[in-house]
């Protein structure tokens, strides 16, 4: 139920800044924003404060949550109009970049990240998931309301999902990755169904075909097709066994097993390979 | 329908026979959420939040000194804050006994679909539990969660701990002394393609999970046993008391030494046999005022 404190779970933005001056992006959405609870306390107290004091006290906490609410959606708005006006100057696209403040595509990409950093913050500070989700859809992410994408950590641009997947907890959904002196961004597409387990790690580019399952604690590669109607399982995925648990009846089944944790193994060996370290000799 | 069912594509390799055999971990965050729960939430936010509100009102008129009120006005928001989550903690408990009159609460295997009666009492509940815990674990004094889960049905005790781990708020069981590492995932429920697993954890005295691993359902932990890091373990798996298991999945590594030897310390404490170690430092300091240093000690 707590969510893990070492991840901050939800949609979210990371919090590489490649120049410091975009926090001046970030300080000037909160600063607007807040514009608007201001006002609609005011209004509220002086329509109420000095004539109904009772009518007053009685519907603040309705009042507070309205004004979180307008807050969110203020800030979502302010943000979105940034983000029109920064992709004129330059369009987000996918593709393999430099990691160098030179690199036109990597400081455009920070700049996205920090503008919408204060709405996805704000959404997500709210113990209800709805606005998480108005906030994934107004930045261009394809999604459903009946999907849970609340207990991991999900990016927000480049990122399709289908229909009722449910993402496990603390597990990371990445379509931008840095790998030494390059930046990648690519698509990752997440179709109906899919279910990935907890801790597992998404690389970008990663493409789950519908009714695929990635086990806890495994990882895929940039670029990883998962099969439809697979479970995929270690680190790199690979193919487990077909996934049969769409079929009906199996309560009787799944209800009533124990299994040989040593055969288990055997089988998990081929998966999870383990490497020996060569030395190396530096001379 | 049996194990023995063909495949009906035609699949070359072997290893994708038809299995039903659940030997790998997902994850029990709910599938679906729908707005309709707004109907639950807002009655118990207003109340709790009138609550606090009235609190505040109330004592404020008795106090006519704006030195006194500016004063202890931040001691005041971290008590009306408080005020807040145990109202909201109340009128939740509240809503979740009705529920659960309606449908009680029960282990099992179900469908995770919209019409099962299981699955869909099973997402209300961790809803309605949800918002309580959530401000509980983002407060200033995320300790008070554990009293949140008690409060919420998890037989669990002060002296365990974990407050940087996930945790399912029913069928789990805590003995003394637990410690849950970060990031852990407690499950016992799990969404495995169409359905839901519903199984019990039990957590035995003086038992450690490591961090960043994951328990699944019907997993039992015997006394003092330890599960190390990085380590998953899987439906139904019994881990037996008194021994430290690691991996994916979790397999005996060897036995808990470690308990023993931390109780026999409390029992006996040889404190003349204990050696004392002479160190000597070295003083980091330039070369010139070494010098220095030493021709002080000589003079004195």
């Amino acid at each position: 139920m707590s969510v893990p404190a070492y991840l901050k779970a939800g949609p979210f933005t990371s919090n590489v800044l490649v120049k410091k001056k975009y926090i001046l992006f970030y300080i000037f959405q909160i600063w607007i924003s807040m514009f608007v609870i201001q006002f609609e306390f005011w209004w509220y107290w002086s329509l109420l404060y000095y004539s109904k004091f009772i009518h007053f006290v009685i519907f603040l906490p309705l009042l507070i949550f309205v004004m979180y609410i307008s807050l969110v959606f203020v800030s979502m708005f302010i943000a979105k109009v940034l983000l029109i006006f920064v992709n004129l100057f330059h369009k987000p696209r996918e593709g393999v970049f430099f990691r160098d403040v030179s690199d036109k595509d990597y400081r455009y990409w920070s700049l996205r990240n920090t503008i919408k950093k204060w709405p996805t913050w704000v959404s997500h500070k709210f113990p209800l998931p709805f606005l998480d989700n108005i906030c994934f859809k107004l930045f261009g992410v394809k999604t459903k309301f009946s999907n849970s994408l609340f207990e991991g950590w999900v990016d927000t641009e480049f990122i399709e999902f289908g229909k009722n997947i449910v993402i496990g907890q603390a597990s990371i959904i990445q379509s931008a990755v840095i790998v030494g002196n390059l930046f990648i961004i690519r698509k990752t597409i997440i179709e109906d169904n899919v279910r990935i387990g907890a801790h597992s790690v998404v690389m970008p580019g990663t493409h789950f075909h519908k009714n695929s399952i990635l086990a806890a604690s495994s990882l895929t590669t940039v670029g990883q097709e998962l099969e439809e109607g697979f479970i995929y399982l270690g680190a790199p995925a690979k193919k487990y066994k077909r996934d049969v648990f769409f079929e009906d009846d199996l309560e009787k089944i799944i209800a009533k097993q124990e299994h040989d944790i040593e055969e288990l193994r055997k089988k998990y060996e081929d998966l999870y390979t383990r490497r020996k370290d060569k030395k190396i000799l530096i001379t | 329908m049996t194990n023995d069912t063909p495949v009906t594509n035609d699949l070359e390799r072997d290893d994708n026979k038809v299995d039903y055999i659940i030997d790998f971990v997902t994850s029990s965050a709910i599938s679906r959420i729908s707005i309709k729960f707004l109907a639950i939430y807002l009655p118990i936010l207003w109340v709790s939040g009138y609550m606090a509100v009235a609190v505040f009102f109330d004592v404020s008129r008795y106090i006519n000194n704006w030195i006194i009120t500016m004063l202890f006005l931040p001691f005041w928001l971290f008590i009306l804050y408080f005020i807040f989550i145990f109202g909201i903690a109340i009128f939740s408990k509240a809503f979740l006994l009705m529920i659960n009159m309606v449908h009680k609460p029960r282990e099992g295997v179900f469908r995770a679909e919209k019409g099962d009666q299981d699955f869909e009492f099973w997402r209300l509940r961790i809803e309605v539990k949800k918002l309580a815990l959530w401000l509980m674990n983002n407060s200033p004094l995320p300790w008070i969660v554990m009293w949140g889960f008690r409060w919420f049905g998890v037989k669990i005790d002060f002296s365990s701990h974990l407050q940087d781990a996930w945790m399912d708020t029913d069928f789990i069981e805590f003995g003394r002394r637990v410690t849950i590492g970060q990031g852990t995932v407690v499950m016992s429920s799990m969404v495995v393609g169409k359905y839901l697993i519903i199984k019990k954890v039990v957590f035995g005295d003086y038992t450690v999970a490591g961090g960043v691993s994951n328990i699944a359902p019907g997993t039992f932990l015997g006394d003092d046993s330890v599960t190390g890091a990085f380590t998953n373990t899987n439906f139904n798996q019994f881990i037996e008391p008194g021994w430290i298991y690691v991996g994916l999945p979790a397999m005996k590594y060897k036995p808990n030494k470690f308990a023993e030897q931390r109780r026999d310390k409390i029992s006996i404490k040889e404190v003349e046999e204990e050696i004392t170690y002479e160190v000597e430092h070295d003083v980091n300091i330039d070369a010139e005022k070494k010098e220095l240093l030493n021709n002080n000690k000589e003079e004195n």
